[in-house]
């Protein structure tokens, strides 16, 4: 084909047209949220029971449900086009993790009292629901999963190492962090070059989880150099010090193969890392069993669906959220995707009941059940997950460099106050 | 085109013809502007206009949803003084070193190897592009495994030599060691392929010369392979300060953890965190999106440096 001069010119000049005209047009029709009847629902793989999403498709028929399942760093994909104000979802799933740093921008969400939420109140942990609810008493979050933190243990290896092995047994004499450690020495004396744990980063960060405060307060105070942090770091320098962590990274190959060859036969985690140790070793089906937590109860994770401010039908939304998270479907949720229910009445159900075959036939909801209603309520600050980061990035030294424990506190809490200067906390 | 010589306007426009001198090259030919506009049109909406409100940005403080909030250059003063960030740059620029210094060298012997007369050169060329098209998060994880401490492959090796194991990715030289190490296998083939072009543009008249002279091998490479790849070595060596400055992916899934930390910390010590990294940490582990832009701007500085060593060494050699 032959291309004249012109012809080109033409062609150039079309196209800029076309990518003016484009441009032009697509600044005037993008829409805030959703348009027509379609109202889209954003969350992440395994966020909700997909079954349960799909059935909501065909129950709500008023409106074009359009679940999309975001994937990669959900909060930032959220932020950024909440920021850009053009495709919001009318619903979407927020992480636990990330609660405390959407409450500032509590008013990008609709407020879920104004919706009717405070009636379904008695139906939902009383912990779980404050926590979606921001300090000015504005309800963002509607509770989906929470995440009650036990301890996973090998009961073959505890076994072996003379240790009690029963689930009830280990909750009543593994109560207290002492103990605790106590069973450590003893696995480490019986059997050599087995550690309770993989590091001591798990002892540090459910102590802490233990706790009714963090790092940052509600008056912007740090406080992350008061008792609850340092009996923490205490705690955790203490394991070390006892010999009972090795110094393997949790979720490395090498931590996984220790694991299945029972050298690591203990786990501090959130009921959700059931999934994650089925899924790492499968050949030790039958041998793990879920006890509770010596210590006290934790949360760690465990999520929320909001209605954003696009939303144009919120009462439909609200009506949708409230079915997909009521507690029969909280049931199902948990029997799908592992998501354990904020609902206690879901605890009875008798899906919930049915024996575990990779955790020995145990009936986990008895451990889990009495773990979610036990945990404590925290504040949690958006300047947390920075003020927590040095303190965390010093005990890695001392666990993986052996750093001196001493120095290392200091060099966290110089890092600390210069943060907190940087981002207003005092 | 820049250079090309003014095209007449096409002879239907009488009236442009009669303009004294016309109004300057723009009006003349604002056909050849507007052809080319696509590109800066695009260029100003997905290039600079980001790059202007990230300077904005860089002024504030913003958590990425709420208001902004006026901040002068006090981020930028938090950044001089922010050891963590220097600490990223000392990381980033090792690393880089330790990437590329073996792999350019590595690729040049490969090339050179290729060059000469070998059977199945075409698959060679097919193996060592290779890596650099599979995905780096894939080859991350391969290489987790590789550098893991008791069942990795490295130690496999060290152990067989009668050496002590390395818990390569737990200590801060190991980490570095595996990232660039990563780095290398991913690049080396890239590198020899475009060696390999630069090879053959080299005539033989001069190898047969040498020969003659009673050069071997090694002389022939050094005195004469070298000096005329010069063009070749500088322009792989800019692009692997580009990759290298910039790299992000490899240490993010080679250092990731399934414990509640950040996955932007670079593991012990920091020691894999570079600069990018800590860039992703700062703005959104932290949602300090004004700070996140003012280490993106440092970010920057320092590409430019690197850009201004690499353009002087390039017009040296015009001389």
């Amino acid at each position: 084909m032959h291309l004249s001069r012109r012809g080109l010119l033409r062609a150039g000049l079309a196209t800029s047209a076309a990518a003016a005209l484009g441009g032009a047009t697509a600044s005037c029709s993008v829409p805030s949220g959703s348009t027509g009847r379609t109202m889209t629902l954003w969350y992440w793989t395994g966020g909700l029971s997909d079954k349960t999403v799909a059935e909501a498709r065909s129950r709500y028929t008023d409106v074009d449900l359009k679940p999309v399942q975001i994937g990669g760093y959900f909060r930032s994909k959220l932020l950024t086009t909440m920021a850009g104000r053009a495709h919001v979802p009318d619903i979407t799933g927020l992480k636990g993790e990330d609660m405390a740093s959407y409450m500032p921008n509590a008013d990008q969400f609709v407020d879920l009292r104004t919706l009717g939420a405070d009636r379904l109140k008695d139906q939902y942990l009383p912990w779980k629901w404050d926590q979606g609810t921001a300090p000015d008493g504005r309800m963002i979050g509607f509770p989906i999963d929470t995440g009650p933190v036990v301890q996973y243990y090998r009961a073959d290896v505890f076994d072996r190492a003379g240790l009690p092995s029963d689930p009830t047994e280990v909750g009543e004499r593994l109560n207290t962090w002492e103990h605790f450690f106590d069973a450590g020495e003893r696995l480490r004396k019986r059997l050599p070059g087995t550690y309770l744990l993989s590091d001591l980063l798990s002892i540090f960060q459910t102590v802490v989880n233990q706790s009714t405060k963090r790092f940052v307060d509600e008056d912007r105070n740090f406080i992350g150099d008061q008792k609850h942090v340092t009996d923490a770091w205490d705690l955790a320098i203490e394991a070390r010090r006892r010999g009972i962590v090795s110094n393997l990274v949790s979720g490395t190959p090498d931590f996984n193969s220790a694991t299945e060859s029972g050298k690591v036969p203990s786990q501090l985690n959130a009921s959700w890392a059931a999934g994650d140790l089925k899924l790492a070793v499968p050949k030790n089906k039958g041998k793990w069993r879920v006890a509770l937590l010596p210590g006290g109860g934790a949360n760690n994770g465990g999520s929320f669906l909001a209605i954003t401010k696009a939303c144009r039908e919120p009462e439909q939304a609200f009506e949708i959220i409230t079915w997909l998270l009521n507690p029969d479907n909280q049931t199902r949720g948990f029997v799908d995707a592992s998501l354990f229910p904020s609902t206690p009445a879901s605890f009875e159900r008798k899906a919930m009941r049915d024996p575990d075959p990779f955790f020995g036939g145990q009936v986990t909801i008895d451990v889990f059940g009495p773990a979610a209603e036990k945990i404590p309520i925290a504040y949690n600050s958006p300047y947390d997950i920075a003020l927590q980061q040095p303190i965390v990035d010093e005990l890695t030294k001392v666990n993986s460099l052996g750093k001196d424990p001493d120095q290392a506190w200091k060099d966290a809490m110089r890092k600390c106050r210069r943060i907190a200067d940087h981002l207003g906390v005092s | 085109m820049a250079t090309a010589p003014p095209i007449a306007p096409p002879a239907p426009v009488p009236t442009r013809k009669a303009k004294p001198g016309g109004s300057g090259p723009v009006r003349r030919h604002w056909r050849l502007y507007l052809a080319i506009s696509p590109f800066y049109l695009l260029f100003l909406c997905f290039g600079l206009i980001p790059v202007g409100f990230s300077l904005y940005l860089s002024l504030h403080r913003w958590d990425g949803l709420g208001k902004m909030e006026w901040a002068g250059l006090s981020q930028y003063r938090y950044l001089l003084g922010d050891s963590q960030f220097w600490h990223a740059i000392g990381n980033t620029l090792i690393i880089w070193a330790m990437a590329t210094l073996p792999m350019l060298f590595i690729a040049m012997v490969c090339a050179v190897m290729l060059n000469s007369a070998v059977r199945f050169k075409n698959f060679y060329r097919f193996a060592y592009f290779l890596p650099n098209v599979t995905s780096v998060v894939a080859v991350a994880i391969i290489f987790g495994s590789v550098f893991s401490t008791n069942f990795g492959l490295a130690n496999a090796v060290l152990e067989g030599l009668g050496l002590d194991q390395v818990a390569w990715l737990n200590t801060p030289w190991g980490i570095k060691v595996a990232i660039a190490s990563l780095m290398t296998w991913q690049w080396t083939g890239y590198n020899a392929i475009i060696y390999l072009a630069g090879l053959q543009t080299i005539p033989t008249e001069l190898y047969e010369a040498a020969r003659v002279d009673g050069a071997g091998p090694v002389q022939t490479f050094f005195r004469i392979t070298v000096p005329l790849m010069r063009p070749v070595i500088l322009f792989t060596l800019v692009v692997s300060t580009i990759t290298g400055l910039q790299s992000f992916s490899e240490p993010q899934v080679l250092l990731q953890t399934a414990s509640n930390s950040s996955t932007f910390a670079g593991g012990p010590d920091n020691a894999g965190q570079t600069m990018v990294l800590y860039f992703f940490q700062q703005t959104f582990d932290n949602n300090d999106f004004g700070y996140g832009a003012a280490i993106s701007w440092g970010i920057f500085l320092i590409v430019a440096v690197f850009a201004i060593i690499n353009w002087r060494l390039v017009q040296r050699k015009g001389k």
